[in-house]
């Protein structure tokens, strides 16, 4: 594979990356989640 | 470097493959709490029940670690990985189907337990260790704890949309789904490795060689108080900052702070143990976590000061992952690696147990967390200072392995 291209597609697969991580952080601000968190901080 | 295994067996596969099971290992693990509520409601439990249940599971998880390390050190990962995937699945389906506080036990307590000590970081490290160049080493364990962070991090939700969707049993049988498809997984590490060099020890006399050797006392005790800190933080921070007036929002955020960083955390401090010394770098971990709960102590408390906090933390939260597992490769070789990282996380989950305990009992007995902080504040000390002294130079018998 070309350079341009790896570098191309490296950066998209970054972008992706840092997406899915801003999606999963705000998922935590789910009203459920939130919630529930009694739960996580009784057991761990 | 292995000789043994077939050809598409690579590094990079072996590290991938390693990254995906952490994930899905530690991310489901990491689910157990949600399950408290709709369990205790349906089935009229106390939460001590539940509560006891996976305090069980995190005790049996570390003292079967030391075994499920030996057993792939003898048999290979990929057995020991396959194995411990099935004994997670029926853990998590028979948890869904449990009627009584013992059935609820031996699942969620006993049998996922064991199918987390070789499916996690014991086994899966070694198996990465064994794959890769000492001096890509630290950096390969430092992305396959990474995986394990982002498991943490983004399982959780999912975990949340799936009782919420399905309800709590469905939820259950989908995450051993999930779980299942670690085994089909496990067949990528089946490596059948067995490194030379120390091919006349037996098992008993790699314990006796690590007993021996003061710097795997100190691994163990720094571990320990590793797992103490994450531990107590993760089940008391929230709680603390709603204590000291903010939103129950800004606790759930700090927490969701701590798994964002600790995914770079993991892959930096990886990283850095292939370039710099990995005692000093455990050193620094120690000796930031001691400042950073003293600077969040003496600070006013305010939303800027909990993210920073937690940001803070996350990025020292499993970057001791790579950095211990790495020294124990580096020490003591390959042949053992597996069953002598595993007796050194039994220090971790034993400090975990007493960090998550004695920070409740702190609380009901004095009304606040104070001393646990103090506490927590004075072991990264010791842990510290435990640090230093590590002589990182492998073992005469040894060198020739790592």
């Amino acid at each position: 594979m070309k350079a341009p291209w790896r570098w191309f597609l490296g950066g998209v697969a970054a972008a992706l990356a840092v997406l899915l991580l801003v999606l999963i952080f705000m998922a935590y601000q789910m009203p459920e989640l939130l919630l529930d968190w009694a739960n996580i901080s009784y057991c761990g | 470097m292995n000789t043994t295994a077939t050809h598409w067996r690579t590094p990079t596969l072996i590290l991938i493959v390693g990254c995906i099971i952490l994930t899905l290992s530690m991310g489901v693990r990491h689910t157990a709490g949600l399950f408290l509520q709709p369990m205790t409601a349906d089935h009229g439990w106390s939460r001590e029940t539940f509560s006891f249940a996976i305090a069980l599971q995190n005790l049996v998880w570390g003292l079967a670690s030391p075994f499920a390390g030996a057993l792939a050190d003898r048999h290979g990962a990929g057995r020991t990985v396959l194995g411990a995937a099935l004994l997670y699945v029926l853990g998590l389906v028979l948890m869904a189907q449990a009627g009584s506080p013992l059935t609820f036990d031996l699942s969620a307590g006993v049998l996922v337990g064991l199918g987390l000590s070789g499916t996690t970081f014991a086994v899966i490290m070694g198996v990465i260790g064994r794959h890769t160049t000492p001096a890509k080493r630290s950096l390969a364990l430092g992305i396959a704890s990474a995986g394990g962070s982002f498991g943490q991090f983004a399982v959780l939700p999912v975990g949340q949309m799936l009782i919420s969707t399905y309800g709590w049993q469905s939820a259950l049988v989908l995450l051993a789904a999930g779980v299942g498809l670690i085994a089909p997984l496990a067949w990528a590490l089946a490596d059948g490795h067995k490194p030379a060099a120390a091919a006349g020890q037996s098992v008993g006399e790699a314990l006796r060689e690590a007993g021996g050797e003061r710097s795997f006392h100190y691994l163990f005790w720094g571990y320990f108080v590793c797992g103490f800190q994450t531990a107590f933080i993760m089940l008391h921070l929230p709680s603390y900052l709603v204590d000291s007036g903010l939103s129950a929002n800004i606790g759930m955020t700090a927490v969701a702070l701590i798994g964002l960083f600790n995914i770079f955390g993991s892959f930096i401090f990886g990283w850095g143990g292939g370039r710099y010394s990995k005692k000093n770098l455990l050193v620094l971990i120690y000796a930031l976590r001691a400042v950073a709960i003293l600077v969040f102590m003496l600070l006013p408390m305010s939303t800027a000061s909990a993210w920073a906090f937690a940001a803070v933390m996350g990025l020292l939260w499993l970057g001791t992952v790579p950095l211990t597992n790495g020294l124990v490769a580096q020490i003591f070789g390959l042949r053992y690696m597996s069953m002598l990282t595993g007796v050194v996380f039994l220090g971790h989950q034993l400090g975990s147990f007493l960090g998550a305990w004695l920070g409740g009992r702190i609380f009901d007995e004095t009304g606040a967390y104070f001393l646990a902080w103090a506490l927590a504040v004075g072991l990264s000390l010791l842990a510290t200072l435990c640090s230093w002294p590590i002589d990182e130079k492998p073992l005469a018998r040894s060198a020739a392995a790592a």
